[in-house]
């Protein structure tokens, strides 16, 4: 199978603070990649370079197999990647109807065509099963899950096929982390492929397809979800292990410089 | 569901004494408690009681705030449901799958007022999986404004046999992580009320021989068909559990003496032929595949997928036919996520059983898709709850 989105031998430099090492990725579709590690792991700086927000500054970033520049996050949406950061970014005075279009909103003629776009964000929810009481309600009014959900939301309006999560989970309650969760599955069962970046190894094993380690920014280990236990992903994690051979695909594109 | 099966089922015989009056009462409240909701008509019906007691003692428990009456409809005609009154509390469900944990909670008439899943991990551990539980059943009561004494009861289903006297995991090595697991005393401290704890099959049983597609019929034998195999008898309205909680245990019947080995150490186990990691390795070469995703394929028309749940429902058919042929149900619920393939595994499966039943002039015995969908087992666990809370007194009345 080929993979939608490759990330070959890339690295990425904030001054002497090495962020990102000769990291290798392969997101196939249909597929929930995790990216799991602890703090200061390069897991953000990833999702920023699959968002365009970040450029690498060595390595290739190929989009069905072709080489490409994600210079910016319109450029990585026209990709077909879409991301979802910590923050948000919804606009808390403003309702859902409106932080979804944000930007692109629907005309009809000279005026916004408020219908169709109410229309839309009722679909694009209820496919999502998302439980948000009303979408003419101001973000602010909105719990923490609801809140990224809203946020996911706006990240699936122009049917991207990649969708990078960037901490889903982090500071929301037991429920809002399953509703957030089931979410997540119920992308993968659309046919997206995600990005789920996390710390929560618990989190990430109930969902994911596959789970790529990422230690002071470098690739410790790839796992099958079904076949990793806790304890060797939090082995590779805290480095306790060393980096498991890793197993790679048939059709992986090839990588400069090889296995270390 | 209609009257006249409820009351076979219902049916003994009333005290006519005013001395009875206090039965009466408990046998109205224990109907509208099973039931959910019933108009006064359908009481009668399934008590045995006349229609003017059965309106006196409504009226009666109204004004007392145990019953709660508000106007209907049935068949055109105005009526009087019946429900238990919120004010009598709430009880929880938790259903513990191979994948995912499901909570239900609901008030005394089993309404459900919230309900949520959770995604878990394979092989997940009975300390994190009992925590996540107790976390969300806390969040879901304050979500719905409960008071800290108004949960009165939990129930819950583990995918293995449990022994339900101590609430311990019985089994040796069926569920990893689960082995010897003392749910029942684990969350009793934790919520401080009392726990029932049972195999999610037989919850699974139990809700659908009561609420579900199996209501009306005797013997009712359910199968749970999802990443395991597991399966649960109601025999009279109660379940048949055995020595350990071990009774039913379809997916360890032997199907093929010389098969693969199973996770439980034997042989030809029914799992190692339709357990979901045996269905989805068949279509290796695909990708990462899960469960949903060969269902979601056989149900679009894909041929392996669909030749992969055929096979599974013509296995299903030959094990559930020995099991028909032990205990002569009427009806073979089947439920689980497998079920989600609908007539694409019923068909095949009824095939395999009618070959393999004895002849019987009541012909072959039917096999039906669960009507509680996903949420059977914790339904059931919501039913074990509020037996409890019934047996302790804590719902305010004696039965």
């Amino acid at each position: 199978m080929t993979s939608v989105l490759t990330l070959a031998g890339v690295s990425k430099s904030f001054g002497a603070a090495r962020a990102l090492v000769d990291v290798d990725l392969e997101v196939h579709p249909h597929e929930v990649v995790a990216v799991v590690g602890d703090n200061g792991a390069g897991k953000s700086t990833l999702a920023a370079m699959l968002a365009g927000v970040h450029q690498p500054d060595s390595g290739a970033v190929l989009v069905d197999g072709e080489p490409v520049r994600l210079a910016s996050p319109a450029t990585a949406r026209q990709r077909g990647i879409a991301a979802v950061f910590q923050e948000l970014a919804l606009c808390d005075n403003l309702d859902v109807v409106e932080n979804l279009f944000l930007g692109h909103e629907l005309e009809a003629g000279p005026f916004l065509d408020e219908v169709a776009m109410e229309r839309q964000a009722w679909e694009l929810l209820d496919q999502l099963a998302a439980r948000v009481p009303s979408v003419r309600m101001p973000v602010s009014a909105l719990s923490g899950g609801q809140r990224r959900t809203v946020a996911i939301a706006r990240a699936l309006l122009g049917d991207p096929r990649v969708v990078v999560l960037d901490e889903p989970t982090a500071a929301l309650g037991i429920r809002q982390t399953a509703q957030v969760l089931t979410l997540v599955e119920r992308l993968r069962s659309r046919g997206h492929s995600v990005v789920l970046i996390s710390h929560s190894t618990a989190d990430v094993q109930a969902v994911a397809d596959r789970i790529v380690v990422l230690r002071l920014g470098r690739v410790n280990g790839v796992f099958d979800a079904d076949a990793a236990t806790s304890e060797d992903l939090l082995a590779a994690i805290t480095g306790a292990a060393p980096a498991a051979p890793r197993t790679r695909r048939p059709g992986a594109a090839p990588v400069e410089g090889g296995p270390r | 569901m209609c009257i006249v099966t409820e009351v076979r089922t219902d049916r003994v015989t009333p005290g006519s004494q005013t001395s009875l009056r206090e039965a009466n009462r408990a046998r109205i409240v224990s109907a509208v408690q099973q039931r959910g909701s019933l108009t006064q008509v359908e009481l009668a019906g399934t008590t045995g009681l006349s229609p003017a007691t059965v309106s006196n003692i409504v009226k009666e428990l109204s004004a007392a705030g145990v019953l709660h009456t508000a106007p209907s409809t049935r068949s055109g005609r105005r009526a009087q449901l019946v429900t238990l009154a919120r004010s009598l509390g709430l009880v929880a469900g938790v259903h513990f799958g191979a994948r995912s944990m499901r909570v239900a909670l609901a008030d005394a008439s089993l309404r459900v007022i919230s309900e949520e899943r959770m995604p878990l991990a394979p092989d997940h551990r009975a300390d994190v999986g009992l925590r996540r539980a107790a976390m969300l059943v806390e969040e879901m009561a304050a979500s719905v404004e409960a008071g800290a004494g108004e949960l009165l009861a939990v129930g819950i289903g583990v995918p293995a046999p449990v022994d339900v006297r101590t609430g311990t995991v019985s089994s040796a090595g069926l569920l990893r992580g689960w082995d010897g697991a003392e749910v029942g005393t684990e969350l009793g401290a934790t919520f401080g009320v009392p726990v029932g704890v049972d195999n999610d099959a037989n919850l699974g049983a139990l809700a659908e021989a009561r609420l579900g597609a199996g209501a009306g019929y005797d013997p009712v034998v359910y199968l749970r068909v999802s990443h395991g195999v597991g399966g649960g008898i109601v025999l009279g309205g109660q379940l048949l559990r055995g020595r350990r909680g071990a009774a039913g245990e379809i997916g360890h019947v032997t199907i093929d003496e010389n098969g693969p080995v199973c996770r439980c150490g034997n042989r030809g186990c029914l799992e190692t032929f339709v357990g979901s990691h045996v269905l989805v390795g068949m279509l290796a070469g695909r990708g990462h595949l899960t469960l949903a995703d060969v269902i979601a394929g056989a149900l679009a028309g894909d041929a392996g997928c669909r030749r992969v749940v055929y096979d599974a429902g013509q296995h299903l058919g030959v094990a559930a036919a020995n099991l028909c042929n032990i205990v002569d149900p009427e009806v073979v619920v089947v439920g689980g996520q497998l079920a989600e393939a609908g007539e694409l595994l019923l068909d095949p499966m009824r095939t395999a059983l009618e070959q393999r039943t004895l002849p019987s002039a009541a012909g072959p015995p039917q096999v039906l898709a669960t009507s509680l969908g996903a949420w059977a087992e914790a339904r059931g666990a919501l039913v074990v709850a509020l037996d409890l809370a019934r047996d302790r007194g804590t719902l305010g009345v004696g039965v």
